[in-house]
């Protein structure tokens, strides 16, 4: 099955500093990509270059980026998918919305931009949208500022502003930080639904361990700029390749089940620190010499891809 | 432990606060409602709720940073609600705390040395040059080295501005420390490093903590007891392993069934309670979760629900299951 989203090669540098040093991930289509990884680890960068929305400043090439078979290179051909054919979904609801604005206002006057619509058909629409967010009260959340509105529910009408061009692909970025536990299962949950339901595909960027597993199909773990391990979620919480995407899910699982995490020495690097050839080999339990010289090799094993000279291998336990 | 005096013990605690809601029109705000609970030497009680539950404030009635409506809190037997002046100060060197942002809490201007150093200087009346040791000590012990000293907050990571906030916290030696979502901001593998940190000084100093979280998994790892809050009352309290194990009231069990957990074969469980936390302010008579309860009936509506127990210190609020 082709790609929907394949990015190859992707780099971003910020006024000389490295912040994406070759990023390979791809979306099939009808699934959830996860994307995992730490501050700084260049997650929401690879998202904002797919739309186009990086800072002025910040330089991006591609080795090769295509959506939907179309060439993905030309700035322009990714301008004008953005809100089309890839909705987003902010990190944070409230900020994202104007607040001087009724959030009916900004869903219908998106729905006029992208689809033009006349007046009363957006508005149509737009309520439409609303309850298909499962928004009992669309009509009065239509008629609503954001400061009116909770967390959950400003959640809510920016995933129906994201649907609102019918698109293909919809990234979320950290969609339910700052959410309450029982919010964010709802999200979460409305999330998954209005991708299946439109036949679309998912990007969430996360950093949180129990999310991928509640929703995604498949997981990219990003360090330092590179995903480092790619694989199907149950593959990856089975027994992850790389050290790193390993240790991560060890952490996670210990805590869940009260038992004592193994503790993971050193701190992410940041942007312009200099790198070993593989950039978690001074925290890796499992480095050798040539982990600080030589590129880590594409191990390609058991439905995942991960870059490491020596990978966790099978049946090994690292728990 | 028998005979032992409980590091914390509070009783009856209630704090309302008067909300302006239009012109001149107020309203009560009941932010913590008639709470009781304490804490062992050595041990640690989580308090876990949603935003706006009253976790914060308890913590800050408890340190004193806030003044109580009613009620009593006692710090190692000692009654500190009333406590003023130069008792109260004396008193503030037994309770610390680590703060949420680890880079909020610690002054721009000041060295790391000297922000560890300061509840010395405050608490103790050192000299900077006579704690100078004692905070080179302290910063060892969390993991620094003592050349950190010198350093200026912005020279540090996350991680290491965290570990010079429970170094300060630490360094008088105190008997109860709260820590407020201590490692909710730092990354996945620098927070099993502060936990880690956190225990093994309990362990060693034999500090009790009162541990304010959101986060179910983090909980379930570091306390040992737990009180689960919904605006403002306490639901459900008790050992923290038989909570997880064996949840009885309904917000306790809709919390553990909306926590995403990292096993791809567990799906989280999302309607189980309906629609989202109202304001405090409109809080029904009686049950704090009625309205969102899926098992609630109308007497719930203006019958409160005291704290039962059920055996072995675990207590719930809910008639229908206790």
């Amino acid at each position: 099955m082709s790609a929907l989203l394949e990015v190859r090669g992707l780099e971003v540098g910020i006024e000389g500093l490295p912040i994406l040093r070759g990023v390979d991930m791809e979306v099939k289509p009808g699934e959830i990509l996860g994307v995992v990884g730490e501050t700084g680890a260049g997650k929401s960068m690879t998202a904002r270059s797919v739309l186009d929305l990086l800072p002025a400043k910040a330089t991006v090439s591609f080795a090769s980026c295509t959506f939907a078979g179309q060439d993905f290179i030309p700035p322009k051909a990714r301008q004008e998918a953005r809100g089309h054919r890839i909705g987003f979904v902010p990190q944070r609801p409230r900020g994202s919305l104007n607040p001087v604005f009724r959030v009916g206002n900004q869903l219908s006057g998106t729905l006029r931009r992208l689809r033009n619509m006349g007046r009363r058909e957006a508005k149509d629409e737009a309520l439409g949208l609303l309850r298909s967010v499962r928004i009992t009260d669309p009509e009065r959340v239509y008629r609503s500022f954001p400061h009116e509105l909770s967390g959950g529910m400003c959640q809510r009408v920016c995933i129906a502003i994201a649907l609102a061009g019918e698109p293909e692909l919809i990234i979320a970025d950290e969609p339910t930080t700052g959410l309450d536990v029982t919010i964010q299962a709802e999200i979460l949950r409305l999330l998954g639904e209005v991708i299946s339901e439109r036949n679309a595909a998912g990007m969430l960027i996360t950093h949180d361990l129990g999310v991928v597993a509640d929703v995604c199909d498949r997981v990219a773990v990003m360090y330092a700029g590179r995903v480092v391990n790619l694989g199907t979620t149950a593959e990856i919480y089975r027994e992850a390749l790389h050290p790193y995407a390993n240790r991560l899910v060890s952490i996670a699982t210990s805590l869940d089940s009260g038992g004592t995490p193994r503790e993971v020495p050193g701190r992410v690097p940041n942007p312009g620190d200099h790198l070993a050839a593989c950039a978690f080999a001074p925290r890796c339990f499992r480095a050798g010499p040539g982990c600080f010289d030589e590129e880590p090799p594409r191990i390609d094993r058991t439905g995942q891809i991960a870059f490491c000279h020596h990978p966790v291998n099978a049946g090994e336990v690292m728990r | 432990m028998t005979g032992a005096v409980d590091t914390l013990a509070i009783r009856d605690l209630t704090k309302v606060f008067r909300i302006r809601t239009r012109g001149f029109h107020h309203a009560d705000l009941k932010a913590v409602d008639d709470v009781t609970l304490s804490i062992a030497p050595g041990r640690t009680l989580a308090v876990v709720g949603e935003s706006g539950s009253g976790k914060t404030t308890l913590a800050r009635l408890i340190l004193r940073l806030l003044e109580p409506t009613e009620g009593t809190v006692l710090l190692e037997d000692t009654d500190i609600t009333a406590m003023k002046g130069a008792e109260l100060e004396d008193v503030r060197g037994r309770m610390q705390i680590v703060f949420q942002d680890p880079y909020d809490s610690l002054s721009p201007w000041q060295t790391v040395g000297r922000t560890v150093a300061e509840p010395l200087l405050l608490h103790e009346d050192l000299t900077m040059k006579q704690a100078s040791g004692r905070v080179a000590d302290m910063l060892e012990r969390v993991g620094l080295s003592p050349e950190h000293a010198r350093r200026y907050p912005h020279e540090l990571s996350g991680g290491q501005a965290q570990r010079v906030g429970i170094a300060r916290a630490m360094i008088t030696r105190p008997a109860l420390v709260v820590l407020d979502e201590p490692t909710s901001s730092l990354d996945m593998s620098v927070q099993s490093q502060i936990l880690l940190l956190l225990q093994s000084l309990q362990e060693e100093m034999d500090i009790s903590y009162l541990f304010i979280s959101h986060d179910l998994s983090v909980v379930r790892y570091i306390a040992h007891d737990l009180a689960v809050m919904y605006l403002g009352k306490v639901v459900e309290s008790g050992p923290a392993a038989e909570i997880f194990a064996s949840p009885r009231h309904p917000y306790t069990e809709a919390l553990l069934r909306a926590a995403p957990r990292p096993d791809p074969a567990h799906k989280t469980d999302h309607v189980f309670l309906v629609g989202e936390q109202p304001s405090a302010l409109d809080r029904a008579p009686g049950c704090p979760l009625y309205g969102r309860c899926p098992i609630a009936e109308d007497v719930c509506a203006d019958t409160p629900q005291e704290l039962v127990d059920i055996g072995g210190r675990h207590r719930v609020a809910c008639w229908k299951r206790t």
